[in-house]
């Protein structure tokens, strides 16, 4: 009976340490999918926007699937072809209806995306909104530029540039929320700090360098003593850069742009554009896909928050901005 | 030295062959749990193997096939990006504008106009201000491409001139695009889309910071279908990630993955924590697809792959095969852990079964070993109903049988010392009788008194044979002087009423035969048969050999007896020894059936069972009694006798 004991203590003892070595290994061998945050391929986190082939999206949406490759996950890219509201809310149903695991939105209007923002959240789809706010939506949180700073960054540059006098026009994008707040940090520091300028004109430009550019031209001719353009986006500050050559008032006029696309840089270095505002663009779709995460894997506290949890999560971040001009415009070229 | 090897060859097998022999001599407890472990572990050992071998190959060939379809269905998708990308260069290609910008007739942006051409900006503003607008719509045109295919990172249109047109492209440096190497490629394979893989040392560049690694460049040059010249090309960055897509999901086994190498070897996509970097185009045979084995910074990776026959690209899946697939490593770990509990449980059964088939076999040997070292009282304990029990009572009924017979065989010596004891006493009398009696004869015959001496005579005869120098076998003519002297005597006393008739055959008179066997049955004749009858009677006394035996026959005719008491005679005769027991004391002949026992159970002691005395009589016609008495041919010598004489 001792050597039974004997042999089944001994078969007992192997079979333990067979149980063991299997589960060491099998932790081993699935070692290199821990570490850190990883989510699955099966998540698609979606960044919409709009006029989507706008070179001025390529960065965002570069932070965007760097974040998604940063986390393991899939991102896809969509949006309004035109600068059209109807088509981005259809596109924005379209995806919702997707059920994806987060949705990165720039709102083309702040009021009319509102109620399809708040369905997707309803949802269960977290939505962050960058680069354009729409205040009154449930989206927990907004990444972009502090347009309103960058208008006043811009107003101070101004003001810099032309010594502190002369008439101000605008070209800008009216009714969408970051163009109208760059207008009215522009303009209220005008009025704030530099009573020797003002706004004689606002002009719509559609973001489009063709409208701009006629929106500029007829702005030169109203007002022959304009001394500079700030333009709210960088396909009309290319425009503008173009009226103003037309009108063969190239560096007579002030232009301040916005956003640091190659024509645009290209003007700056030829002094066209006496300087641009840099948004903190790949900022915008890294984080946003960043918190899209968080919120989907319920990392962190949405704000707001019905209790008194302070939400880890910021409900505004500012992207950052920079001023290019000539002096340091080839730290922004592509390497 | 030879000699001497085969012969320590010789005797290690030997050996082995005695240590094998030996298995035979080991206790039937190891025997049965060896027998039993063979049957039980064996087997499952052997089905493990078998499974664990079936399924390891099976699933290596399903695993390989589905790889392949996999691999199939990747390229199959990769081709249809591809083509995408190459219906975009047509669509561009047939552009009225793209022709006219081809041709110069529209300006497109030249390398160089970066940082340089600063401050006189002034020639260029006329012809900027005259064909921006149709430069503008062919970026606005390109532009819609990467609207419909968020995957395409830039499109760059390029003309012979070296003028570029692109939605986000632009020359980094003012060296001519037409020198480039991607463009080079273009012209070579002549209006036929080329895949270029990653871009490496290229003069062209976007704003947004896509590293090379990143992008994935195909170009196509456009030709002018009349003259066939190139007039320019188009290039497309796509991003990896389309690439990536199609092949990052696939997981392969536990930590199998896809990766894919351009035809050149270096590889395209590779997920982060690939194995290998690249793989040697060197190692992959002519075929499209298939697998192959290959040993890498000392692992061995199985590498199954597929070839797109339009872009060149070869689809990998790359798995360890140090960690096969993991499912049958869990039917292998599932398959180990029944072996686990087989050995277990077999252990055990073994242990047991064969102990209680083994035990009760030793008992039952310590009892046989106790009795044959001469204790017949040991009895077979246990009530088992196996065969082993059955074995112990048969032990026991065996034992008591063998107690049995030594008590009979005991008693059986002790009756022969007794008979031959009395028998001896018998002999020391008569012989002082018979001197006597020969003394009266002789005075008898000296007086005249002739009967007188006859009868003395018969008398001292009958004694003489009676004694016979204390012979048991005596020559049958002495048998038959005896018994004639007897009936002599018993003539003289009855005179007429006794008549004798005897018959002794020639070949019966040469034999042998046990001494005084008549004399008891005659006697018995006379008194009980004789004697009871009225008138006088007869005797007929025959002796004759009758195949093997002889045959004594004593017939009369005198009262005979009655059935029971003849079924009583019987029964005394069919165990004679006891009978006699049961009737001591009695003198010989004072019984009427004394004496006929005696004869019995001398022949019967003698010469065994088959031989003796038969009885048969009818009452108040006569008793006929045969014996049968094997033949004799010769008296047995036996030193006994020497000793015998001299009494």
């Amino acid at each position: 009976m001792k050597k039974m004991m004997l042999v089944y203590g001994a078969l007992l003892l192997a079979f333990f340490t067979y149980v063991f070595m299997y589960r060491l290994e099998d932790k081993r061998s699935s070692a290199w999918e821990e570490g850190g945050l990883h989510g699955s391929m099966g998540e698609n986190y979606v960044m919409v926007t709009f006029q989507s082939g706008m070179e001025y999206w390529k960065n965002i949406l570069k932070g965007f699937e760097d974040g998604g490759d940063a986390l393991g996950v899939t991102v896809d890219y969509r949006g309004s072809t035109q600068y059209d509201v109807e088509e981005q809310i259809t596109v924005l149903e379209q995806v919702i209806a997707k059920k994806p695991a987060g949705i990165a939105l720039s709102a083309i209007d702040s009021k009319a995306l509102t109620s399809t923002i708040n369905k997707a959240v309803d949802a269960g789809i977290p939505v962050v909104l960058f680069d354009a706010d729409a205040p009154d939506s449930k989206a927990y949180s907004f990444l972009a530029t502090n347009n309103y700073n960058a208008g006043v960054a811009a107003a101070d540059k101004m003001a810099q540039l032309l010594g502190r006098e002369g008439e101000i026009g605008i070209v800008t994008q009216p009714g969408q929320q970051n163009h109208d707040d760059r207008s009215e940090g522009f303009r209220d520091t005008l009025e704030q700090r530099y009573p020797g300028m003002s706004v004689v004109e606002i002009r719509e430009g559609k973001g489009d360098t063709l409208v701009a550019k006629e929106a500029a031209a007829d702005m030169l001719d109203k007002h022959p003593d304009l001394k500079g353009i700030f333009v709210t986006e960088a396909s009309g500050g290319m425009g503008v850069a173009d009226a103003v050559i037309g009108a063969d008032k190239a560096n007579r006029i002030t232009i301040i742009g916005f956003d640091t696309n190659k024509g645009t840089l290209d003007r700056i270095s030829d002094g066209t554009i006496a300087a641009t505002i840099a948004q903190g663009t790949w900022n915008m779709g890294y984080w946003s896909l960043q918190y899209l995460f968080h919120l989907h894997h319920g990392l962190t506290v949405p704000a707001p928050t019905l209790g008194n949890d302070v939400s880890p999560l910021p409900t505004r971040v500012d992207t950052g901005i920079s001023i290019v001009t000539r002096e340091n415009v080839n730290d922004y070229y592509a390497k | 030295m030879i000699i001497m090897q085969n012969r320590n060859r010789a005797e290690s097998w030997r050996e082995g062959m005695s240590r094998w022999l030996r298995f035979g001599d080991l206790p039937l407890r190891y025997k049965l749990v060896i027998l039993f472990l063979m049957v039980g572990i064996l087997p499952s050992i052997a089905l493990s193997v078998l499974v664990n071998w079936t399924v390891n190959r099976i699933v290596d060939q399903q695993v390989t096939s589905n790889t392949i379809q996999l691999i199939g269905k990747v390229n199959q998708t990769l081709d249809n990006d591809m083509e995408n990308l190459q219906n975009i260069t047509y669509l561009i290609g047939f552009d009225p504008r793209t022709e006219r910008f081809l041709n110069g007739e529209i300006q497109g942006d030249k390398p160089a106009v970066g940082t340089e051409d600063t401050g006189d900006s002034g020639p260029r503003t006329a012809s900027v201000k005259q064909d921006n607008t149709e430069n503008y719509e062919i970026k606005r045109y390109l532009q819609g491409f990467t609207t419909l295919y968020p995957e395409i990172a830039s499109i760059l249109l390029v003309n012979r001139e070296g003028e570029y047109i692109s939605n986000e492209m632009y020359a980094r440096s003012p060296a001519s695009l037409t020198e480039e190497e991607w463009y080079r490629e273009a012209v070579l394979n002549e209006g036929i889309f080329t895949v270029l893989g990653h871009p490496a040392e290229r003069n062209v560049t976007t704003h947004v910071h896509y590293g090379n690694e990143e992008l994935v460049s195909v170009v196509r040059s456009i030709v002018d279908p009349d003259t066939r010249e190139v007039t320019g090309a188009v290039l497309i960055d796509l991003k990896l990630r389309a690439v990536a897509r199609a092949v990052r999901d696939v997981t392969l086994g536990k930590s199998g993955y896809l990766m894919v190498a351009e035809a050149g070897g270096s590889s395209i996509y590779a997920p982060e924590d690939s194995i290998i970097p690249s793989i040697p185009p060197s190692w992959f045979p002519e075929e499209d697809s298939g697998a192959l084995i290959r040993e890498v910074n000392g692992e061995r990776l199985q590498l199954i792959y597929g070839t797109s026959s339009f872009t060149g690209w070869r689809t990998i899946g790359v798995f360890p095969t140090s960690e096969t697939v993991y499912e049958v490593r869990e039917i292998r770990f599932y398959m180990i852990c029944f072996l686990f509990v087989v050995c277990l449980f077999g252990v055990a059964a073994s242990y047991t079964l064969s102990q209680s088939i083994s035990r009760p076999i030793w008992q039952l040997m310590s009892f046989m070993q106790k009795a044959e070292s001469g204790d017949l009282t040991t009895r077979y304990w246990g009530n088992r109903q196996d065969e082993v029990g059955m074995l112990g009572r048969s032990f026991n009924r065996m034992l008591l049988q063998i107690r049995k017979l030594m008590k009979l065989s005991e008693l059986r010596e002790k009756q022969k010392r007794e008979a031959e004891l009395r028998s001896l006493q018998a002999h020391i009398k008569p012989h002082f009788l018979y001197n006597t009696l020969d003394t009266i004869h002789w005075m008898a015959r000296k007086k005249g008194a002739d009967d007188v001496s006859d009868l003395v005579e018969s008398l001292s005869r009958l004694f003489r044979i009676g004694l016979s120098k204390g012979d048991d076998i005596i020559p049958m003519s002495d048998e038959w002087t005896h018994i004639s002297s007897y009936l002599q005597i018993q003539k003289t006393r009855y005179r007429d009423r006794l008549q004798v008739e005897m018959e002794l055959s020639p070949e019966a008179e040469k034999l042998y035969v046990l001494k005084l066997l008549l004399q008891p049955i005659v006697e018995n004749a006379i008194y009980h048969g004789i004697k009871a009858r009225r008138g006088p009677g007869r005797i007929v006394i025959k002796a004759q050999v009758n195949g093997d035996v002889l045959l004594l026959s004593v017939q009369d005719n005198g009262a005979g007896m009655s059935s029971d008491r003849l079924e009583a005679l019987r029964k005394q005769l069919a165990d004679p020894v006891t009978a006699m027991e049961a009737t001591p004391g009695e003198g010989l002949g004072g019984s009427r059936s004394y004496g006929m026992l005696n004869v019995q159970a001398r022949i019967k002691l003698t010469f065994g069972d088959e031989y003796g005395i038969t009885i048969d009589s009818t009452e108040n016609e006569g008793t006929t009694v045969v014996i049968t008495h094997p033949l004799v041919h010769a008296v047995p010598s036996s030193s006994d006798h020497d000793g015998r004489d001299r009494l």
